[in-house]
């Protein structure tokens, strides 16, 4: 202990330093002893070596200070215990590698130099450190050369950029060849020479070449000799043409492709070679001249021109976006509704809109969109933008496009895609089995099967709706049914269509019964006799009747008329008093007035019975034999029952019938 | 990783350059720009003008032609079609722009300039024989590249290589034209190069370092025109204004804006020439080009009606002449640039023929693309290079940018103008700097041996 303070003391270190340290401290004071005194703490900081002292870090603690580096400790001292956030202090100087002073400076020498490349031997010279192998040598021949020109200086040859010294490749051709090859109608040989020249010297630049294409005869190579000259000016196409560039092309590739035909057959030919070749052959310079003018024409449209199709792209944009977000949604709803997998054609998003049709129909529900944010962001369009107006639309025919806007209008997403999506062909057996069916139409919201049935009991008025109930109630249908699938339904209506056409010949008949008992009793009265009037009446009655309901169903004109008839008086017997007026209608016939007191309950009877027959009979029974039947039924059986009012007298004739 | 200093040779292949210390003459209207190979600015500008006395003396340099001298005509060496119609003065004045600043001058003949006076002997004179052909050629160790306009004769660029090659004994020689330096100056190979100078404003396609010939343009609406304008335009103000340059003035004071100036004038013995007086006034009209004139930036024309009226609102500008008198600018200001692009609202001027509307920039651009394969066109609009000193006028690549865009209103149309002024006025000279330094460069030159073998023609044949 005593010679760890002694150590502290003789470093100057505060002896507050703890107890347990003293005995590190003093195994590692002589070690340090040298590097403390004076700047060796500053010595560690600067050099960022990771070694701190063990009583210097109790120091710092003790100060809560840990000082950023770079910063004098004077200054950071006046920190105080809250540094600054961020510490401005220099960038602490990167060692930069000395300057190697070995000898005395590098010298430069403008060396000369010739190309390999160029022919002439152009001898330049640039800057290049002066060789060091010899010294001796260099020195006598610096001397010289500063003194002026020398004899034998090294000349370098510099090939570093010999290698942009590119030649393109040429097809070369011979006389006989030409002669038997390349002959063109339209390009003298001297051109093509030319051609050829101009090509190589522009390096397949078409665009240059064609700018620099200047093909004169006369002016053309001054150094050829004069009996060439002479010979092109012969020519018949001396003068010389406006080519243009796909001329230029054409012939070239022309050339090319007839002297690679003839260096390699077509059929050794490697892939490479072959496609080459047949680009060659392949060029058409009409096209290519087309397509330079749509070029054109596209280059050179004008501004309104050009904000369309800005305005169609982004369009087409959004279409494609809500093409992605529709397909989504429905590969949403059928994984929601565990579908079968649907056709492959219509899967992809785009594709599905193939037709026109339903691209229109994507059209105007994107304008539809399009038209409602706008009415959001109240029309705070851009200005260079156009409003699509419904005009834009490419007009589809008629009705297909109305009916798809109507459906648009419901504003709908997923109704577009079930217009699309192709129904799954079911077999009529699994059609029945999962109860699948079609409808024309559809009505909106929710209806139960039972309503329908109910509805279907109904007739236009209570007296005739009453009827049918009796009907059905004698027939064993219960008032509600159980399971009113829609197969049931279907049977319930024809059953109570035939109800009710089977209650209107019953009417007619009765009409056409009362008068005929209101004749007969005139007659009789007229004729003085009582007795045997009825039995006359039974006799004619039955001829009379089967013509008339025979009628009826056919020509419907006048039983229709007097069921309206019948309907309104039977109204005003049954219901109220409110028939009056209807009642005044047709005061003249004494006949409807009559009609109105007959007892309905042996008709019900009657006619029940006869449905019965017809619906054990089948279906596709016609509606004439069924009239024909119930006139001759009753015709037979209880005609001389039936009367007007005078003679109503058939009830119990009817309950008679029903019992039985 | 060394840090690049002026010892350290640059890596090998860092870039293709290969400098031999070749000298890059870009001669224009207005000045002539010379400078070394290599370097980022020509260390040699000086005016195109030249003064000649009546004794048939010339003065060159922007000391001698604008000192006040009786009897000293200022002249140009150019011709009024942009192609140089002096030659002789013209070989003089670029050798002058070469020798003062780059080579410095030859040392004269040994035999007269005095040094070997003490010592003259047979010895010394058979050297003296021998060198003296080499010593008087001034740039026998300097390739030279020299620029020319797009549309230079063939008989003109001839005239260039008999010069650098006799006159000068250059051993290797290169011409290039304006518009491809100025696209490789800013980077590109190729692109249209709208250049605007002094006397000449020239449109140029540039497909793969080679100039489309067929699609350059020139028109004489350029800087000189503006000036010309401006004339016009002082003249028709009521009251006229004066331009008086500086040479003339003694003391001036100040007076409030329009008032006529207050000024004592210099006199001299033997009055300077017209031509003298002009050449200053249009260095005043340079000064009122670069403070006052402004380009109307579009939308629309300036004289359509509403655009007047917006820039009645804009606040003037102030400008002082050399004698006192000053005035604030407004809508007038604009007028006398409208003329580049649109004819009709040129100022009619007694000294110039009236612009003909094809002669305007937009529509020189419109007949540059016209002339090139429809499939460059889109490439080239994408590539508008922008240079001259004319197109420093404020707001001018905005306006030229809303023309082009009227025009070409489907392509993607890119206006490169160099912020930096230096790069803008020596565009050509810059990028005849670095293709003269390239390595690769070394194998297009023309030595003096092909020009002995093949004559002035060579010139036709390999600079393209």
């Amino acid at each position: 202990m005593a010679s760890g303070r002694d150590v502290r003391d003789m470093l100057g270190l505060p002896a507050a330093a703890g107890g347990g340290d003293a005995p590190k401290a003093v195994g590692a004071a002589p070690n340090q002893k040298r590097p403390k005194p004076a700047a060796g703490s500053r010595k560690i900081r600067t050099s960022g070596t990771s070694y701190v002292f063990p009583w210097e870090l109790v120091k710092r603690s003790r100060l809560t200070l840990i000082r950023p580096e770079g910063v004098a400790r004077e200054v950071a001292a006046l920190y105080g215990e809250r540094p600054p956030p961020v510490a401005v202090y220099e960038e602490k100087k990167a060692y930069r590698a000395k300057r190697q002073s070995t000898g005395p400076a590098k010298k430069w020498i403008q060396q000369p130099f010739t190309n390999p490349v160029r022919a002439d031997g152009l001898v330049l010279k640039h800057w290049r450190r002066k060789p060091t192998m010899a010294p001796p040598v260099q020195e006598t021949e610096d001397a010289s050369m500063q003194e002026g020109d020398t004899t034998d200086t090294y000349i370098e040859s510099c090939a570093d950029f010999a290698k942009y010294d590119i030649k393109v490749y040429m097809p070369t051709f011979t006389d006989e060849e030409y002669a038997a090859y390349l002959r063109s109608d339209d390009w003298s040989r001297e051109e093509t020479d030319y051609l050829l020249e101009v090509v190589r010297d522009y390096s397949y630049r078409w665009a240059v070449i064609w700018d620099r294409y200047d093909y004169a005869p006369r002016q053309h190579a001054p150094e050829t000799a004069n009996s060439e000259d002479q010979a092109l000016a012969s020519m018949p196409f001396a003068p010389s043409k406006n080519r243009s560039v796909e001329d230029l092309k054409a012939r070239f590739y022309d050339i090319s492709a007839k002297l690679m035909k003839q260096r390699i057959p077509e059929v050794q030919m490697d892939a490479d070679q072959y496609s080459t070749y047949e680009m060659l052959t392949k060029f058409d310079p009409v096209m290519e001249r087309n397509r330079k003018m749509l070029a054109t024409a596209l280059i050179n449209r004008t501004m309104d021109e050009v904000k369309e199709e800005e305005f169609l792209l982004t369009e087409l944009q959004r279409i494609n976006m809500a093409a992605n977000r529709l397909d989504a949604e429905r590969e949403e709803l059928r994984s929601r509704l565990d579908a079968p997998p649907q056709n492959q054609s219509v899967s992809a998003g785009l594709q599905a809109f193939t037709s026109s049709q339903a691209l229109q129909a994507l059209f105007q529900q994107l304008f539809q969109q399009d038209r409602s944010k706008k009415r959001a962001s109240g029309g705070n369009t851009g200005p260079g933008r156009l409003s699509l107006s419904a005009n834009d639309m490419v007009h589809t025919p008629g009705s297909a496009q109305q009916q798809l806007s109507a459906a648009n209008r419901r504003q709908s997403m997923a109704q577009q895609p079930t217009a699309q999506t192709p129904v799954k062909q079911l077999s009529p057996h699994q059609e029945h089995r999962f109860n699948v069916s079609t409808h024309d139409r559809l009505t909106s919201g929710v209806t139960f099967g039972s309503d329908k049935l109910l509805k279907m009991r109904q007739a236009k008025s209570n007296v005739q709706t009453q009827k049918i109930g009796n009907m059905l109630a004698t027939l064993g249908v219960s008032e509600v049914i159980s399971i009113p699938t829609s197969k049931v339904g279907e049977v319930f209506e024809t059953l109570v269509t035939k109800i009710s056409r089977l209650l209107d010949v019953r009417k007619v008949r009765e009409k056409e019964e009362g008068e005929c008992k209101v004749l007969l009793a005139m007659k009789e009265r007229r004729s003085g006799g009582g007795g045997g009037g009825g039995n006359a009446g039974d006799e004619t009655r039955p001829k009379q009747e089967i013509p008339d309901s025979q009628e009826t169903p056919d020509a419907d004109a006048p039983g229709e008329e007097e069921e309206e008839d019948e309907d309104d008086v039977n109204k005003n017997y049954g219901d109220d008093a409110e028939g009056e007026v209807d009642e005044n209608d047709n005061p003249d016939e004494p006949g409807d007035d009559a009609e109105g007191e007959e007892d309905e309950g042996g008709f019900n009877g009657e006619e029940m019975d006869d449905d019965g027959d017809v619906d054990a009979e089948g279906e596709d029974e016609s509606s004439k034999q069924q009239s024909r039947a119930t006139s001759q039924g009753v015709g037979t059986g209880q005609g001389h029952k039936r009367s007007a009012s005078v003679f109503s007298q058939g009830s119990a004739q009817s309950s008679k019938r029903v019992r039985k | 990783m060394n840090i690049p200093n002026p010892s350290t040779a640059p890596a090998a292949g860092e870039y293709a350059g290969d400098e031999v210390s070749a000298i890059v003459l870009d001669p224009g209207y207005s000045t002539i720009r010379a400078g070394f190979a290599g370097e980022d600015v020509p260390k040699s500008v000086c005016p195109s003008f030249y003064g000649q006395s009546d004794s048939g003396e010339y003065h060159f340099g922007e000391n001698a032609i604008h000192a006040p001298v009786g009897g000293l005509d200022i002249k140009n060496y150019w011709g009024a079609d942009g192609i140089v119609e002096d030659w002789d003065t013209a070989a003089k004045l670029w050798e002058y722009a070469i020798t003062t600043r780059l080579t410095g001058a030859r040392p004269g003949d040994p035999s007269r300039n005095g040094l070997n006076d003490g010592n003259a002997n047979g010895e010394n004179m058979d050297v003296e024989m021998e060198g003296l052909e080499n010593n008087e050629k001034p740039l026998d160790d300097s390739p030279l590249l020299v620029t020319e306009p797009g549309w230079n004769s063939a008989k003109a660029r001839e005239k260039y290589i008999e010069i650098a090659m006799e006159d000068w004994g250059t051993p290797a020689f290169f011409l290039q034209k304006t518009g491809v330096l100025a696209a490789f100056a800013s980077g590109k190979a190729s692109g249209i190069i709208i250049d605007v100078g002094a006397s000449h404003t020239s449109v140029t396609p540039v497909l793969d370092g080679m100039v489309l010939r067929k699609g350059v343009q020139n028109s004489p609406l350029a800087g000189n025109f503006v000036s010309d304008q401006i004339r016009t335009s002082f003249k028709q103000s009521t009251p006229e204004i004066p331009l008086t340059p500086h040479y003339l003035i003694k003391a001036k004071f100040p007076v409030d804006a329009g008032a006529p100036s207050q000024a004592t004038y210099r006199e001299f013995k033997t009055p300077p020439t017209d031509s003298f007086r002009l050449n200053e006034e249009e260095r005043i009209l340079t000064e009122f080009k670069e403070s006052v004139v402004e380009v109307w930036p579009g939308p629309g024309r300036f004289n359509n009606g509403t655009n007047e009226e917006l820039a009645k609102n804009t606040p003037g500008r102030p400008y002082e002449m050399p004698d006192g008198w000053n005035q604030v600018f407004g809508p007038e200001r604009f007028r006398v640039a409208e003329g580049l692009f649109d004819a009709s609202a040129a100022l009619p001027s007694d000294t110039a023929p009236a612009p003909k509307p094809e002669q305007t920039i937009p529509r020189l651009v419109q007949a540059a693309i016209q002339q090139v394969d429809a499939d460059q066109r889109p490439m080239l609009l994408s590539n508008i290079v922008v240079t001259g000193g004319s197109t420093l006028l404020y707001k001018f690549s905005e306006r030229l940018n809303y023309e082009i865009n009227a025009i070409y209103p489907s392509t993607r149309n890119k206006l490169i103008a160099p912020g930096s002024v230096v790069e803008r006025k020596y565009a050509a000279w810059i990028g005849g700097s670095i293709l003269a330094s390239l390595g690769s460069f070394h194998q297009l030159w023309i030595s003096k041996k092909e020009y002995e073998e093949h004559g002035a023609g060579i010139v036709e044949k390999r600079c393209r």
